[in-house]
């Protein structure tokens, strides 16, 4: 069945295609909740109110764009909406985050360079940052991004490229891993 | 073309490395699902459930109007000469009050569930009740967020925070692996934003400042 009719059939009231489209979408959807957030009971809460919301106004969907377009329009303003709101108390689970990854970094082959990335990418501003993980970790399109952001594709090319050299500077003390 | 800040080699290891930032786990497809299901559900059924609330607000909301009215009415009749001074109405004279005494209600029985919840986990009450218990609270809260009674960035800051709070318990139920972990969180949470202290200080001393239904 294709995802036209599957809409179709969730507008007439059937369940069994309503989780269908949920099967189909919902990876993405918490993968880049859980990037963005960084909490696996925050993403799953941006998760589900992504589909609650979008299943509550599926008939304003007209199918101009791909429903994936649509959907991650959903999902980052409702996880960038969340994160504004919970801003105070992520701020206190990455202390707590950051507490423990001390003691577990330790451990690991690359601890400081680890450290230091996620440093420099949890220091980028919102939008840079909500750029870079969309396209260079979860393999989002520029058109995609612009679409979910409500940005030109210009504007979210220029983002990355401000992202990733803000990044270059933050970790020039690695320079030997990426030139060698 | 590629501008001078560009480094393609940089841009491939940067790409790798990101991958080891915030890496997703396998996705709690069923769980979430089931949730969902839940949520749907309950909203759809929360018209009936905020029928008090709502008949409260509308009777509230009533009595403002006629208050309103009556004030208007008698300002436009002629002052007596030797009459006795017009007595001002609350209500009237403060559009916000209804949501200030809706606030005050809700900070009241919030108190008691947060002052409750670090009893019954100390006594290993059941998760289910507590998340059921913050839930509604939780509906509450985002009505007051929208309301007129967040207007006050105090209030608001301390609403934002108890809805977090709610939130984190509100998912207890759901993450029964996870409990002592969580609830742990939530208390060390609570404690290191100084919520209940903050919410005692926001309830009003003394009585609500309104006449309820009955009163005489």
């Amino acid at each position: 069945m294709d995802e036209r009719e599957l809409i179709t059939r969730v507008r007439a009231g059937d369940g069994a295609a309503e989780r269908a489209l949920y099967d189909a979408h919902v990876d993405r959807v918490y993968r880049l909740a859980y990037r963005l957030a960084g909490d696996d009971a925050l993403a799953q809460d941006f998760t589900q109110e992504t589909f609650i919301r979008a299943f509550g106004k599926l008939d304003t969907f007209r199918g101009d764009s791909a429903f994936s377009t649509w959907l991650h329009t959903i999902t980052t303003t409702v996880v960038l909406n969340g994160l504004r709101k919970v801003k105070r108390f992520h701020q206190r689970e990455t202390n707590i985050d950051a507490a423990h990854a001390v003691g577990v970094t330790r451990r690991e082959a690359e601890p400081d360079l680890k450290a230091r990335l996620k440093q420099a990418i949890d220091a980028l501003p919102t939008g840079y940052r909500t750029v870079f993980l969309m396209h260079d970790v979860e393999g989002y399109t520029h058109e995609e991004i612009g679409v979910a952001l409500g940005v030109e594709t210009g504007t979210s090319k220029a983002q990355l490229s401000r992202a990733r050299a803000k990044l270059r500077v933050a970790l020039a003390d690695f320079a030997g891993e990426w030139t060698t | 073309m590629m501008h001078d800040h560009e480094d393609p080699k940089f841009d491939t290891w940067l790409k790798g490395q990101a991958e080891s930032y915030h890496t997703p786990s396998p996705t709690p497809r069923e769980e979430m699902w089931q949730r969902i299901v839940a949520e749907r559900r309950r909203r759809s059924e929360r018209v009936v459930e905020l029928r008090p609330w709502l008949r409260w607000t509308l009777a509230a909301a009533a009595v403002l109007a006629i208050g309103i009215g009556i004030g208007r009415w008698t300002a436009h009749q002629p002052r007596p000469v030797n009459g006795t001074p017009i007595a001002t109405n609350d209500a009237a004279a403060n559009p916000d009050f209804v949501y200030q005494v809706a606030a005050t209600q809700y900070l009241s029985r919030t108190e008691a569930f947060l002052t409750g919840f670090r009893a019954d986990l100390r006594s290993g009450t059941n998760n289910a009740r507590l998340a059921s218990q913050a839930r509604d609270l939780l509906n509450t809260t985002r009505l007051m967020l929208d309301s007129p009674a967040a207007n006050d960035p105090r209030m608001r800051a301390l609403l934002e925070d108890l809805e977090l709070v709610l939130v984190q318990i509100s998912q207890l139920q759901a993450l029964p692996g996870r409990g002592v972990h969580d609830t742990d969180l939530i208390t060390q949470g609570m404690d290191k934003s100084n919520v209940l202290p903050k919410l005692r200080s926001a309830i009003p001393a003394g009585p609500v400042p309104v006449r309820t239904e009955g009163a005489s």
